[in-house]
């Protein structure tokens, strides 16, 4: 039995958008620019793409803009409408993915760049962003879902905070954990910018938004054709896009993945006893889409080349930052204790994860844990 | 007229009756360096000629990496009888050309009716009429147009140099202790170098080091095998040994004896397949399983000589070749290597060797290494 858990890290295409995918590339491969007819029905699928978006987060879809994923949708929208302003300070929260804390590192000659602490849950935490806040603050940068510990953000408390002391800053949010899986109104929450990516909802890699409010204003990152209202210039991905939209479609908005989580999360918890720390929130407050736990004091590592063996795939943290090898900067900055960070595993779900292959998952993990905890690392 | 590779050896010319042995390897080597680009190679009045090959360029970095070759130049072979013509093509290849030149030639064809400073005369004459960027400078000219006049005439100006040592093959064979750090790869290239064959032994501690790790170390082989014409690579599981040790041996030895567990595995292979020797990355006072009396503790058990070809050299030094020979970029990948899987807090720097004997007895060794080799992967690059 193959057991996928790494579906933060992406997911697989359903056979519905695989099938939707292949026909835009057989019959609708018109250039959406081109002045034909044919052309014409790509366009038509583009924008209906942007209105099912748009329904979702409660934005208009005249500022859909579509990019090749989350890190791009993130880098337009930090250093698109940054470019619009001379010094003042950017702030972005500690446990941030790359594509929006790279952005931000990069801007730090000409703006006050300055980090957002977290608690020790894993979430923003709100007396410190309140000491943040001046009202030259340009950009906060909060995202709605962490992808390694599935902390939900309290976006609505930042955005009144942002009211309240920097009226002026704009919002942005790394949606890429948590579209289609959270519900989100831009316009309630207070929200400027929202990324998103498709492959997380099984779409196909390579498609993802940028979605906008009202007040922002955005700089190109790509020049060329003029392609998304000039934002994001290059023919459209529309195999992407009709992919993304049979996703969107598709997605089982009712689906036990909570249940599923909170039966992964007690049965690892006896398998490794007063060994078992979740890093994060309170399984049941979470996304329920992601547990990251630790079974001290089995290394991340090992416990995942062992369930590799099994076709059990869990990730050791987040897959963008597997490749540089030191503990991560979320649970670094959640300060969990070394050991516990060291045996770190993220499990993410999608809502086709079974009751099966958890357990099948579990009768493995536990196999692994008590060969291995017999021999402990110094 | 046509386009051809010349090649050098170097030390082979200081061998003596065996020469033509160690010229006959080389010129096979050259033969299996160039197989994929379809070039002919031949020998001819001492020199090595490659012709007729698919891709000039891509031909010469191959020849390049050849052990034994000196150098090599791409040059043109044409009729000798037709000096003006031998001078119009010198001028075709020096014409988008600027600064100082000299012609020298060679003249192994004594029967040629010209001596060879008429020759640079005459031919660096035609040279400078037609090239007006160009300037003589015998003394230290920026090129050297060459002419070599032997059954026809060679024309080159570049020289590219190779990586010198002596025809893989020549100098028996040796088995190296291949890890994923930047060392063992090094060590390796080193001993290759000097004509010897090599095979690898990898140890692989699945799920301590992962499939990655040793996809790494594949790579790394890969990249060695350019030079050392193909290599074997065992890959040892060595998990139980290293968990044994970890369970029962005193900490600070730990290291210590995983260390002679593979120079034991390592000798073992080496014996099966005829090697000679092992070779390692061991770089003096590197690490605790480096000093002097750790190298001691580890030789032991080898019962066969361990070349350390780095034992000399700083970390930097090493870093230098590896960035040279092309191995650097992949070692520096992050993936965990079996060594540091169970490193002790505190290990012993100047282990005695009754004490480290004493220390593993507890472990059957024999089962241990009979069980390692027979699980050995083959995989051959």
């Amino acid at each position: 039995m193959q057991c996928y858990l790494d579906n933060s890290a992406t997911t697989r295409p359903t056979e519905y958008v695989a099938e939707a995918v292949r026909k835009c590339m057989l019959e609708g491969f018109y250039n959406p620019s081109a002045l034909y007819a044919p052309a014409l029905t790509s366009e038509k699928q583009m924008a209906a793409c942007r209105e099912a978006i748009a329904r979702e987060l409660h934005a208009d879809a005249r500022n859909v803009i579509f990019t090749s994923g989350g890190t791009e949708a993130d880098n337009l929208a930090i250093l698109g409408s940054l470019s619009f302003f001379r010094g003042g300070r950017v702030l972005f929260s500690a446990g941030e993915h790359p594509a929006v804390r790279a952005a931000c590192e990069s801007v730090r000659n000409q703006f006050d760049v300055q980090e957002i602490p977290y608690d020790e849950k894993g979430v923003v935490d709100l007396n410190a962003l309140r000491e943040l806040l001046t009202p030259d603050t340009r950009l906060i940068c909060v995202m709605q879902v962490n992808n390694e510990t599935g902390a939900i953000m309290p976006l609505q408390e930042v955005a009144a905070l942002r009211d309240q002391l920097a009226p002026e800053a704009l919002l942005h949010v790394d949606g890429v954990q948590a579209f289609m899986r959270l519900p989100v109104d831009m316009r309630k929450m207070g929200i400027d910018s929202y990324a998103l990516s498709g492959h997380k909802i099984h779409a196909p890699k390579g498609i993802g938004a940028l979605v906008t409010g009202g007040r922002v204003k955005l700089a190109p990152r790509a020049l060329s054709g003029g392609q998304e209202k000039t934002l994001r210039s290059g023919t459209e991905n529309t195999p992407g896009i009709a992919g993304l939209m049979a996703a969107i479609e598709s997605y089982p908005r009712e689906n036990n993945m909570m249940q599923v989580k909170l039966h992964l999360y007690e049965q690892l918890k006896e398998i490794a006893g007063d060994k078992f720390f979740v890093n994060g929130p309170k399984p049941e407050e979470g996304a329920a889409h992601i547990l990251n736990c630790s079974l001290v004091p089995v290394r991340s590592e090992t416990m995942l080349y062992a369930l590799e063996g099994d076709q059990v795939y869990v990730a050791n943290g987040s897959a963008c930052s597997s490749r540089k090898q030191k503990i991560s900067t979320v649970l670094a900055a959640m300060n969990t204790p070394r050991k516990q960070a060291e045996s770190a595993i993220r499990f993410s779900l999608s809502p086709y994860t079974t009751m099966e292959e958890i357990d099948y998952a579990l009768s493995c993990i536990r196999r692994h844990y008590d060969m291995f905890k017999r021999y402990e690392r110094r | 007229m046509r386009q051809l590779i010349l090649v050098r050896y170097g030390e082979i010319y200081l061998k003596g009756l065996n020469r033509p042995y160690f010229i006959r390897t080389l010129v096979n080597r050259i033969k299996q360096a160039v197989r994929p680009f379809g070039g002919k190679v031949w020998l001819n009045d001492s020199r090595i000629f490659v012709s007729d090959m698919t891709d000039m360029e891509a031909c010469m970095e191959k020849v390049r990496k050849v052990f034994g070759v000196h150098s090599l130049c791409p040059a043109i072979e044409m009729d000798k009888s037709d000096f003006n013509a031998v001078c119009e093509q010198a001028a075709e290849m020096m014409k988008d050309i600027r600064g100082t030149f000299k012609v020298d030639s060679r003249r192994s064809d004594k029967r040629y009716p010209m001596t060879s400073p008429e020759i640079n005369m005459q031919l660096g004459g035609y040279v400078l009429s037609r090239c007006p960027d160009l300037k003589v400078d015998i003394h230290k000219p920026e090129y050297v147009m060459n002419v070599e006049i032997r059954d026809h005439a060679y024309l080159y100006v570049r020289v590219i140099e190779a990586v010198g040592g002596m025809p893989v093959g020549t100098g028996g064979k040796a088995t190296l202790l291949l890890s994923g750090g930047i060392d063992s790869p090094v060590a390796g290239y080193c001993i290759a170098k000097r004509g010897v064959e090599i095979s690898a032994v990898h140890f692989h501690s699945y799920p301590y080091t992962s499939e990655r790790a040793k996809e790494k170390v594949l790579t790394l082989a890969k990249q060695l095998s350019e030079y050392c014409c193909g290599i074997k690579v065992y890959v040892v599981p060595f998990t139980e040994p290293q968990l044994q040790i970890h369970e029962k041996c005193p900490e600070e030895y730990g290291t210590l004896i995983m260390r002679r567990f593979m120079m034991r595995i390592a000798a073992r292979i080496a014996r099966n397949e005829g090697s000679k020797a092992l070779i390692t990355g061991e770089s003096l006072g590197q690490v605790a399983s480096q000093t002097i009396e750790a190298l001691c503790c580890t030789d032991a058990v080898a019962d066969m000589p361990v070349f350390r070809p780095l034992i000399g050299n700083d970390k930097i030094e090493i870093i230098r070749i590896a960035e040279k020979i092309g191995t650097y970029e992949t070692s520096c990948e992050p993936y965990e290597d079996c060594c540091t899987v169970f490193t002790p807090r505190h290990p012993a720097t100047h282990p005695k060797m009754d004490h480290v004997e004493r220390a593993e007895a507890c472990l059957d060794i024999e089962a241990l290494v009979s069980a390692a080799v027979e699980g050995t992967e083959v995989i051959e690059l």
